[in-house]
């Protein structure tokens, strides 16, 4: 037991401390305005937006983008022209076969892990999982290196994603990706409940604040202060009138669009993002699953697979009829293909080794594939793209500098499309590199 | 199989403390009671725990008395808590020990550290600056922090055992309370009840994740309710741990006959996945990588990861033959039955088969089975010289203890033994790190799904992990006994810290828990929490399904003659894991809550939609291992200024609390009091009742009837009650 003297030193030191700490705590990464590349003579930094499709559980390369009809792993899958010769997507991607002089295909993907956590969040974040630290996705470091888009609407957007989303990782919760679940839904709650007016609620925030100050005075965690802000953030968003942007209900021909979209979450999913990019957001990740297909794939895929085609086809017309396909990189993504062999049970099992990814707009060149996976889909022929390329490319198409050191709080340096070091110098070295033939 | 006290010799400098009982026993000694009696016997151990605990004595004479502990003197008491290795305080305070030993060590070596440090060559003028600020920040994490009020630690502890805030009754009873050991009092009372069950089934939910359907994939033809019950059940009863683990990795047959197999069933189809799960959950460690190639990190080899497939590898989740009860065929049955109802026009015109019956019955072939043929295989592109390709592989362990298959029913009885032995030196610390965590917010190792394979060094708090380790294992794995110790302990009832403790602080080593960690509640404790609002009693309603469904898949489907019957029966399937009442009375849409089903979380779809209150602040999707999550969002934050819940289920004139504190006895005043207690577990302060008073001023309308000043003062208390569910105070555990 300590003596009362020796008690109050060390609660006057905690106190002291404590200040000291926060200060040292409450450093953040300061975000830089502006692109500081001169990335444009090499065809990149073009794409003002990104829509990143990701489709959660493992996509199908055999089935979609890497078809091998007639092989004893392709399955009952056909294949069908796409124009260029010697090059078919599967039966399942007809629209974007029609469109193909648009679209820029991946087909040489390539990572290490086969479950879904650890795949998900290398492809988002081009590092593998740590214990120590959270990587951020692509939306917030685009946000970090070339400031805020827009005034008010938030930088990046989540459409139906899990609550496994590296998010924004080590740049703090402020930086945080906007979730919308259902995006029919919209930002839920957005407006003030039926009954409750302007000056009930003023009376009861006021409340609120007045019964919050001595704990929020107490307790200066990391967690306490981003649910204030979050308050903050979100008695702004109600005041504003970009929730409108988030309503799906409010759109043009909102029938006639479903149908063109597909009346499904990826459709859905499309047409909202669309939505969102035209109304100033840089951002929008649209999450999209039912790809995990141990079980019975090719009745899942007329569903899955035909659901990706239309939504990707929709999107793509729509973005050049509006004017906005060349400043709007379409991406699609997952965390790794699925086995050539077919199991028993008629599905095809998870297979980081090789799978097939896909860019369009915001200035890639469409019309190709990159890369080549072996006769009967098993590993990689000829240039692999790893994850840390494949964000790179999405980075180079933004404008973002690759090599571009950023410190999390923790004093660990990072880049956007990851790094490594050099044996001899340990100097960081950039690792990610971007398919530079989709930018010429 | 023998469960030795001590394993290693790393534990045995720890476990020393507690393996002196048996030298304690056998002695005659003098025992004085606390008001002075006195009494020779011999001491022969303690039943209960807590404080419940009783001593037993064995007289001169050969017969046996229990007396309370708490009726000993302060010398005996001190005699029998220092011997005793299951007396909760006496762990409890060797807990304490071990923290402030550890953080008085750290403190001394960071102040000398300090004292050195302008002298120190190696570091530039900036590093020392930086170095320094970090020193202080850890020595500030070096002091215990004060103990924390009664307020404080109700709300916690009810928030940690029971999964919710204390209703207004419970809160008076324990504010008000006297007794000098009330603390250990609510903490028995707590574990011993129904809620502790629940709030530990929603964390094992989460690490299991236990989802209707059972299943991954598929479209939830299987009932997840006996693989519900059984975790419930498991730790109401207080099942050990180990057994409980055991039982999940041999659980043989269909669900509703052993319920314990839902956890092989959650993976049905992916043998491999199952085993990286298995080790992820039981033994915290991450081998997923090593079914592909060589661990890149520790030292596990493809080959390993095969070996410990192998033991799974004549284990199927599908059995053939299709059988149902009595040995028929489940598709004549479904043709048969299809038949009547199709002549009865209950089938659509083109439908010649009820897919729902095809489906339901259909299930009897979803079993875990064992075929005895191992079906694990090296993968084709094996590259190691250790192995061909498509090599069959032999069930063998890579750390441990070695096994021998021999002595086993299958090799998966032998893989369970190995798995939860006390001898495996992952399993135990695995489970005493989660539930660590459970009390204090942050594990000693983290990340808990992957504890190095060498600890030594490692840890922070080498000596306490190794102390909790030999303890659970003196306990008999009791998951109740575990969590009494630590919330006994003086580190659980200290007040929370109020900075983050920093990640990088937790991996160094440097973080020694001089209090809890402030957490927000997790999705389910928050959703529970409001539910405790709107009822005088949170636990009235119920899940039960687990026998009705095993009752209804034993049903000999023959005595169906009718499409009559087979309509009942259809109903009968559907209805399995309805909610009920105490009295086993149905539950309908009469008992919801302003239209809301405002029962606790774990009674209710597992998971709920993704659009629904509770996934938006995190309930897991029971996808992945651990997928909850507690992070803020803007949409939380909207759900909370604007939703239904606190805008008209809590709020409403008719909702319960407001009718409660508007309809009850007392002044304004006292009615502020009620809200807060009811709402925060604390009083006002004198600033916050003026605020509340003001809003709750009905305006003096001469004119206006009584009803209506009622509605006015109900509408004010209203305003008070969502300003403060609106809190971060309300959000966050103390």
């Amino acid at each position: 037991m300590k003596d009362q003297l020796n008690k109050l030193d060390e609660l006057s030191r905690r106190q002291f401390v404590a200040n000291t700490a926060k200060a040292a705590l409450g450093v953040s990464v300061v975000p830089l305005a502006g692109g500081q590349m001169g990335l444009a003579a090499e065809g990149g930094g073009k794409a003002e937006h990104c829509i990143f499709f990701y489709m959660a559980g493992g996509m199908t390369h055999m089935d979609t983008f890497d078809p091998k009809p007639g092989t004893e792993t392709g399955g009952k899958t056909k294949g069908i022209s796409t124009g260029v010769a010697g090059v078919e997507l599967s039966e399942f991607m007809p629209g974007l076969a029609e469109r193909f002089k648009d679209i820029a295909v991946v087909r040489s993907m390539t990572q290490k892990t086969g479950d879904h956590r650890g795949g998900s969040y290398w492809m988002h974040t081009s590092y593998q999982p740590r214990a120590t630290i959270i990587h951020p996705t692509m939306g917030p470091w685009a946000q970090t290196m070339l400031g805020k888009m827009h005034p008010t609407l938030p930088d990046s957007v989540v459409i139906g994603g899990g609550g496994n989303h590296p998010g924004s990782g080590f740049f703090g919760p402020a930086l945080s990706p906007l979730p919308i679940g259902d995006p029919d839904k919209g930002v839920q709650n957005a407006e003030l409940y039926k009954g409750v007016d302007e000056d009930k609620f003023g009376k009861r925030l006021e409340l609120m604040n007045t019964f919050d100050s001595s704990f929020q005075k107490k307790f200066k965690t990391d967690e306490v202060k981003a649910y204030t802000q979050f308050y903050e953030e979100t008695l702004k968003l109600m005041d504003s009138e970009d929730l409108d942007t988030f309503r799906l209900d409010k759109e043009e021909n909102y029938d006639e669009k479903v149908a063109r979209y597909g009346n499904s979450r990826v459709g859905k999913g499309a047409l909202l993002a669309r939505r969102l990019v035209s109304s100033g957001v840089r951002f929008v990740e649209v999450s999209s699953g039912g790809w995990d297909m141990h079980n019975d794939l090719w009745t899942a895929m007329e569903n899955t697979g035909k659901g990706l085609d239309k939504a990707l086809s929709a999107l793509i017309d729509d973005l050049k009829a509006e004017g906005l396909f060349e400043k709007t990189l379409i991406v699609l993504g997952t965390e790794f293909g699925r086995t050539p062999k077919i199991n028993v049970n008629g599905g095809r099992d998870h297979h980081p080794r090789v799978f097939s990814t896909m860019f369009a707009g915001g200035g890639i060149t469409g019309g190709q594939v990159y890369g080549k996976s072996d006769k009967l889909g098993i590993a990689v022929e000829e240039n692999p793209v790893v994850p840390q390329d494949f964000n790179a490319t999405i980075a180079h198409a933004m404008g973002i500098d690759l090599s571009k050191v950023i410190y999390a709080p923790s004093g660990r340096p990072f880049l956007v499309a990851g790094h490594t070091r050099n044996a001899d110098s340990d100097e960081i070295v950039p690792e990610g590199k971007p398919i530079m033939p989709f930018f010429s | 199989m023998k469960r030795k006290l001590l394993t290693n010799c790393s534990m045995a400098v720890v476990g020393l403390a507690l393996f002196v009982v048996s030298s304690a026993q056998a002695e005659m000694r003098e025992w004085t009671s606390s008001d002075g009696r006195k009494l020779e016997a011999e001491f022969a151990g303690t039943s209960g725990a807590g404080a419940t605990a009783q001593v037993k004595l064995k007289m001169a004479n050969g017969s046996f008395i229990n007396y309370p502990v708490s009726n000993l003197s302060e010398a005996d008491r001190i005699f029998v808590k220092g011997n005793l290795p299951t007396d909760p305080a006496a762990l409890a305070a060797e807990v304490d020990k071990l923290v402030l030993g550890k953080m008085k060590d750290a403190y001394y070596g960071l102040r000398d550290e300090k004292a050195a440090l302008p002298g120190n060559e190696d570091l530039s003028k900036a590093d020392k600056i930086k170095r320094l600020k970090e020193i202080e920040l850890e020595m500030l994490m070096c002091v215990p922090n004060e103990m924390s009020t009664d307020s404080q630690f109700l709300r916690r502890i009810y928030l940690d055992v029971a999964g919710r805030i204390p209703t207004f009754a419970e809160t008076e009873q324990f504010l008000n309370g006297r007794d000098a050991n009330k603390r250990a009092k609510l903490i028995d009372e707590l574990l011993n009840n129904d809620a502790f069950a629940m709030r530990m089934y929603n964390y094992f939910s989460d690490l299991l994740r236990v989802r209707e359907g059972v299943f991954m994939m598929g479209n939830g033809d299987i009932k997840a309710d006996p693989y519900i019950e059984y975790i419930k059940n498991s730790i109401k009863e207080d099942k050990p741990y180990d057994t409980m683990v055991k039982e999940m990795l041999t659980a043989q047959g269909k669900i509703w006959d052993a319920p314990a197999g839902g956890y092989l069933l959650s993976d049905s189809g992916m043998r491999l996945c199952n085993l990286s799960n298995t080790f992820t959950i039981f033994m915290g460690t991450e081998i997923t990588c090593a079914q592909c190639h060589d661990h890149p990190f520790e030292e596990v080899y493809q080959k390993d990861f095969f070996k410990m497939a192998a033991f799974m590898g004549g284990t199927e989740t599908r059995a053939r033959g299709n059988m149902m009860m009595g040995g028929t065929d489940y598709r004549a049955e479904v043709t048969r039955m299809s038949k009547i109802l199709k002549d009865a026009g209950k089938l659509r015109e083109r439908e010649n088969e009820d897919r729902n019956l095809r489906q339901w019955l259909g299930t009897n072939s979803v079993q875990v089975t064992d075929t005895g043929d191992n079906k694990v295989r090296l993968p084709h592109d094996y590259k190691y010289d250790d192995g061909e390709p498509e090599q069959k592989v032999e069930p063998g362990t890579y750390f441990g203890e070695i096994v021998d298959l021999e002595e086993y029913e299958t090799p998966r009885h032998a893989f369970a033994d190995w798995v939860a032995s006390p001898e495996n030196p992952r399993f135990t610390i695995n489970i005493v790190n989660r539930l660590w965590k459970i009390g204090f917010g942050l594990a000693q190792i983290e990340p808990v799904y992957n504890i190095p394979g060498h600890l030594d060094g490692q840890a922070q708090n080498y000596e306490l992990l190794t102390f909790l380790e030999t303890m659970m294992k003196d306990l008999n794995y009791s998951i109740k006994d575990f969590m009494r110790v630590v919330y006994n302990s003086n580190t659980y009832q200290r007040e929370s810290e109020t900075l983050t403790p920093s990640l990088t602080q937790v991996d160094k080593g440097t973080y020694h828990f001089p209090g809890p960690v402030l957490r927000r509640m997790t999705a389910e404790q928050l959703w529970d929490s409001l539910v405790t609002l709107t009822t005088p009693d949170p636990e009235a309603i119920v899940r039960r399904g687990a026998d009705e469904y095993r009752e209804v898949m034993h049903y000999d489907t023959a005595q169906l003659k009718s499409a009559d019957d087979i309509e009942k029966y259809k109903q009968r399937w559907r209805s399995v894991g309805n909610l009920v009442k105490y009295d086993g009375t149905p539950v309908g849409r009469d008992d919801y809550v302003g239209g809301e089903m405002m029962f606790r979380a774990s009674e209710l779809r597992q998971p709920q939609s993704a659009s629904h209150f509770l996934r938006m602040f995190g309930q897991s999707d029971k996808q992945l291992i651990e997928n909850s999550f507690t992070t803020g969002s803007s949409p939380q934050v909207m759900a909370l200024l604007n939703g239904k819940i606190t805008n008209a289920v809590l709020t409403n004139p008719e909702a319960y609390l407001i009718s409660e504190i508007a309809n009850g006895e007392g002044s304004k005043r006292d009615k502020v009091d009620k809200i807060f207690l009811s709402v925060l577990g604390r009083y006002p302060s004198p600033d916050e009742k003026t605020a509340a008073q003001s809003g709750m001023r009905a305006k003096r309308d001469r004119d206006a009837s009584d009803a209506e000043k009622m509605n006015q003062e109900a509408a004010a208390i209203g305003d008070v009650i969502w300003a403060l569910v609106n809190t971060r105070e309300f959000m966050f555990i103390q």
